[in-house]
């Protein structure tokens, strides 16, 4: 039988790896055969991860993407010791919600150094030459606020959007390396961080009322991320692809 | 009688970044539709020569360094103590670079996000306390196609760009309380654009698949001013969170 998707011996870099979306990432991949690499801020979460991983060769890195001056020696750490990379998914990211009047600029510049500036600065450096193999493959993992305003939500959507407005011109700048970028837009999904958001808002939200194929799951992302990762969507860059039960186009 | 539907009289306007050649223009054409505008920008010299230039009552100015997070907050409580609420914002500050990836480093990305995206939260937030803006205004920032089309080299401005638009829809939520309307204009090559460096450059860079993509020529600025005035006035008091293309079919 034909499978469309294997990452047999492929290293795939997941960062934001130890909950959520980027947990069940790693656990696909590493059923179809990925060597994953996964890379967050909580050791103790990653160890949990690593243990829920399929087969072996898989690693983990401790590291705070909030320190953005040493992502590049962290990145040749990673090249020296798990080889070349073939996949990167970037799953980090901090959701803010505040009202204008206490989004400070110092709020502003934390979620766009997380969301976004770590993003630009991870491509840039996996893209160096020794650091990846032909055949790259990019996916980041955006969110409807990007596309969708709501009240609260500004710094938080603002960050979203500025990394699929990179990823428009980033496909078109490392297309002659065979490097290809493309961006998940996921709704509200059933992680950590929904349950969190949930409690604050007393159990109510009106998203799902537009979002009419109900709550998504973090595989329903993951199976989207997987795609956008293998060879079978070759031809297909610098789109951000909504996997949001309907709630863009509604 | 002629029914003006951009009528602008008797309202109080703030243009930042009035000190370009589209801010200028803009400035100018507020004053012929009615309007009392307040120019902000860190350029004193210009300021003056514009306003001499205009000679008009209903125009002031006031020297704030847009770019210095530092200053807005008290820049915004003065402008608001000196000449009152106010009923509209341009913002047409920014600026842009081209700089492909391997050079778009954080502090680069900062400076580009800082003048494009952190100035702008930071005027509105500061402006839209109470008792600086009327309910019922309207906020105008001047975005750019590059927002949602990508260029080579053009990743910092590009996502400034879009987070600024993101912003706008944030905003727009939120401040539909009271009644104040936030939209960006997507605007396409200017006239006045063509003279800056990074745009030189830019030409350069992607001049096989790029320039002739706007198939109504290039804008005047009077153009993005007309457009400015259309999203300020009453006109379009429904209309609020979109990113309005004006791009001579560019994005086509």
């Amino acid at each position: 039988m034909q499978q469309l998707i294997s990452f047999q011996e492929k290293v795939i870099l997941i960062t934001g790896a130890s909950a959520g979306i980027g947990q069940q990432t790693a656990i696909l991949l590493s059923n179809l055969g990925a060597k994953v690499i996964l890379l967050a801020t909580n050791e103790d979460k990653l160890i949990e991860t690593l243990g829920l991983l399929n087969g072996t060769g898989h690693q983990y890195f401790c590291y705070d993407l909030s320190n953005l001056e040493e992502i590049e020696n962290k990145v040749k750490e990673i090249v020296t010791q798990c080889g070349k990379i073939d996949g990167f998914v970037n799953c980090v990211g901090i959701r803010s919600r505040r009202p204008l009047s206490l989004l400070s600029i110092k709020e502003v510049r934390n979620v766009m150094d997380i969301n976004f500036g770590s993003y630009i600065e991870l491509v840039r450096c996996i893209t160096k030459k020794g650091n990846f193999n032909s055949g790259l493959s990019i996916v980041g993992v955006s969110s409807i606020a990007a596309q969708a305003g709501g009240p609260g939500v500004t710094a938080y959507a603002a960050s979203k959007a500025a990394v699929e407005a990179a990823v428009r011109c980033l496909s078109k700048e490392l297309a002659p390396k065979n490097i290809r970028l493309n961006t998940v837009v996921p709704s509200q999904i059933n992680t950590p961080e929904y349950a969190k958001l949930l409690q604050m808002n007393g159990g109510v939200d009106n998203v799902l009322n537009r979002q009419y194929l109900g709550l998504g799951e973090p595989d329903d992302v993951a199976n989207a991320i997987a795609f956008l990762l293998s060879p079978a969507s070759k031809f297909i860059t610098g789109v951000s692809l909504p996997v949001d039960g309907g709630y863009l186009s509604s | 009688m002629i029914l003006n539907p951009m009528d602008l009289t008797n309202k109080k306007i703030l243009v930042v970044g009035a000190t370009s050649e589209t801010g200028e223009t803009i400035t100018n054409q507020l004053l012929n539709l009615g309007a009392e505008v307040v120019m902000v920008d860190d350029n004193e010299e210009r300021l003056i020569t514009i306003a001499d230039k205009c000679n008009n009552p209903r125009l002031n100015f006031n020297c704030i360094d847009i770019y210095n997070n530092q200053e807005i907050e008290s820049g915004m409580k003065q402008m608001a103590a000196n000449f009152g609420a106010f009923d509209g914002l341009v913002f047409c500050a920014g600026k842009g670079g081209v700089r492909p990836l391997q050079l778009t480093k954080n502090n680069f990305l900062h400076n580009m996000m800082n003048a494009n995206l952190y100035s702008f939260i930071e005027v509105v937030r500061c402006l839209t306390k109470k008792g600086s803006f009327n309910n019922g205004g309207s906020i105008v920032v001047i975005s750019s196609v590059s927002s949602i089309k990508g260029l080579k080299s053009k990743i910092s401005y590009s996502a400034s760009k879009a987070a600024l638009d993101a912003s706008v829809r944030g905003m727009a939520a939120e401040l539909s309380e009271k009644k104040i309307r936030v939209n960006s204009i997507l605007k396409g090559w200017v006239t006045s654009d063509m003279k800056l460096d990074f745009i030189q450059d830019n030409m350069e860079l992607n001049k096989n698949e790029d320039f002739a993509k706007q198939l109504l020529g290039v804008i005047e600025p009077i153009e993005i001013a007309n457009t400015v005035s259309f999203l300020l006035s009453d006109a379009t008091k429904t209309i609020t969170g979109i990113s309005m293309l004006h791009d001579g079919g560019y994005s086509l």
